[in-house]
């Protein structure tokens, strides 16, 4: 079966079986190996990317289900040449990446939820990282560099919700 | 990755297409959570699939003044915003809130979660055995609707013919309340569920999930409370009537063993009712 989707904003054509998991496309067709397969049953969040807008694990997404669907990965978030996230900016700027390997599933949960919840507490940041695992236990970090993100564009009289993903 | 496989992948755009597909076999896709994790549990994912999420009556809540109508293909976090504040289903928003984390809530389905034959920890179970929902099915014979109790019990032998189409809910609740035991925030299955909810007849409903294959109503504990000379709800009165007529068999399981599960309950019906009393409709 042929299923075709957007994938970082490219064209992107799959010929195989429509229940593989998205997650193995785009690290083994794709090369897209900032998304991580970890446990490969939606309880760490390491293979985290946004469907349409929504941040999925992509462990659990058969490909069949993405015809036709916008899929960005970590590396489609920001370009080389482009500046970073604002909240990959923060989390840089703060040292909160430690090992890294729950990074970009991360960023991709989090860059979605700064989008939609520019006026997040921290209670509400954490409950939204509970879907994301890191190793490190560095979670004191990313839950500050989010809420320092929100901060600074609350301040600079930006929408959070305007920040590109 | 899988070596290539020879798969027939149905996304169906009508039911009478679903169904065409499941007449000739096709297993139904949801949001995938479940069927996806098949090969870890040692199972090979069905030959053939059809999935529903291009369906777009069943991707649809509809509420009225008195009813409300979920689709089957509607995922947790989209059914926790549509009914985010509607009197009496305070319960069921938590259910959809809370279950498993927000990556999952995004993608898995009401459908999906009461469709799992062998997940008993399902949220959503719970929450509307409260409500007392109607499942609707499209049959091989033509559309069936049945109490959710009677479809948990029989939905092996249902979904072998059926699809479960629409979830159907009477607004007949002033609050409920759902108290869910993890061993973590996030990552693992519930110990034990408590749904709870109280009817425009000041009658409580109590539910239990995760602590049997099945979730099910606690008739016990509901009679024991109706039969109080000075009936009132109240969460340490409550708890120890649960103690009293606690009727369930613990499963076994690797988060939690039988025992265990059954021996939480009363504290969670105390947490619940306590719940239920701070809701707009008690309070």
């Amino acid at each position: 079966m042929t299923v075709t989707f957007q994938l970082n904003g490219e064209d992107c054509r799959f010929d195989g079986d429509p229940m593989t998991p998205l997650v193995d496309i785009l690290r083994q067709e794709r090369f897209l190996t900032g998304t991580k397969a970890v446990c490969r049953e939606g309880f760490c969040g390491a293979c985290t990317v946004h469907v349409d807008d929504e941040a999925v694990p992509s462990c659990l997404k058969p490909v069949g289900l993405v015809q036709g669907c916008a899929v960005t990965t970590i590396e489609g978030l920001s370009f080389g040449s482009q500046a970073l996230h604002p909240l990959q900016a923060n989390f840089e700027a703060v040292d909160a990446v430690q090992c890294g390997m729950c990074f970009p599933g991360m960023v991709m949960s989090l860059s979605a939820f700064v989008r939609d919840n520019p006026h997040a507490s921290r209670p509400e940041i954490k409950a939204a990282m509970a879907g994301n695992i890191c190793r490190c236990t560095g979670y004191e970090r990313i839950v500050d560099a989010v809420a320092d993100c929100l901060d600074q564009a609350r301040k600079a009289g930006q929408l959070v919700g305007g920040i590109h993903v | 990755m899988a070596p290539s496989v020879e798969r027939s992948f149905t996304a169906a755009s009508t039911l009478e297409e679903a169904m065409a597909a499941r007449r000739q076999g096709a297993a139904v896709l949801a949001g995938g959570t479940w069927m996806m994790r098949d090969p870890r549990r040692g199972v090979d994912l069905p030959e053939a699939v059809v999935a529903l999420h291009r369906i777009p009556a069943l991707s649809k809540v509809e509420i009225e003044p008195d009813h409300v109508v979920i689709g089957a293909a509607v995922t947790h976090a989209v059914l926790g915003r549509a009914l985010h504040g509607a009197v009496g289903f305070e319960g069921l928003v938590a259910a959809a809130e809370n279950a498993a984390n927000p990556g999952i809530r995004k993608v898995a389905t009401v459908g999906g979660n009461l469709c799992a034959l062998d997940f008993a920890a399902a949220d959503l179970a719970p929450a509307l055995l409260v409500c007392e929902a109607a499942v609707e099915l499209e049959t091989f014979e033509g559309p069936k609707l049945l109490g959710i109790s009677d479809f948990l019990k029989d939905r092996h032998a249902l979904l072998a013919e059926a699809i479960v189409t629409r979830i159907h809910l009477r607004r007949d609740l002033v609050a409920s309340a759902h108290i869910r035991l993890p061993l973590r925030k996030a990552g693992d299955y519930p110990v034990a569920i408590v749904s709870l909810a109280v009817d425009k007849d000041k009658r409580c409903r109590i539910a239990v999930g995760s602590v049997e294959p099945v979730a099910r109503r606690w008739t016990a504990l509901e009679q024991a409370m109706r039969a109080g000379p000075a009936y009132a709800l109240d969460p340490e009165r409550t708890a120890e009537l649960a103690l009293e007529h606690n009727d369930f068999q613990g499963r076994g399981g690797k988060e939690a063993e039988g025992w265990y599960r059954r021996q939480v309950l009363p504290p969670l019906v105390k947490r619940g009712v306590a719940a239920l009393l701070k809701t707009g409709g008690l309070a």
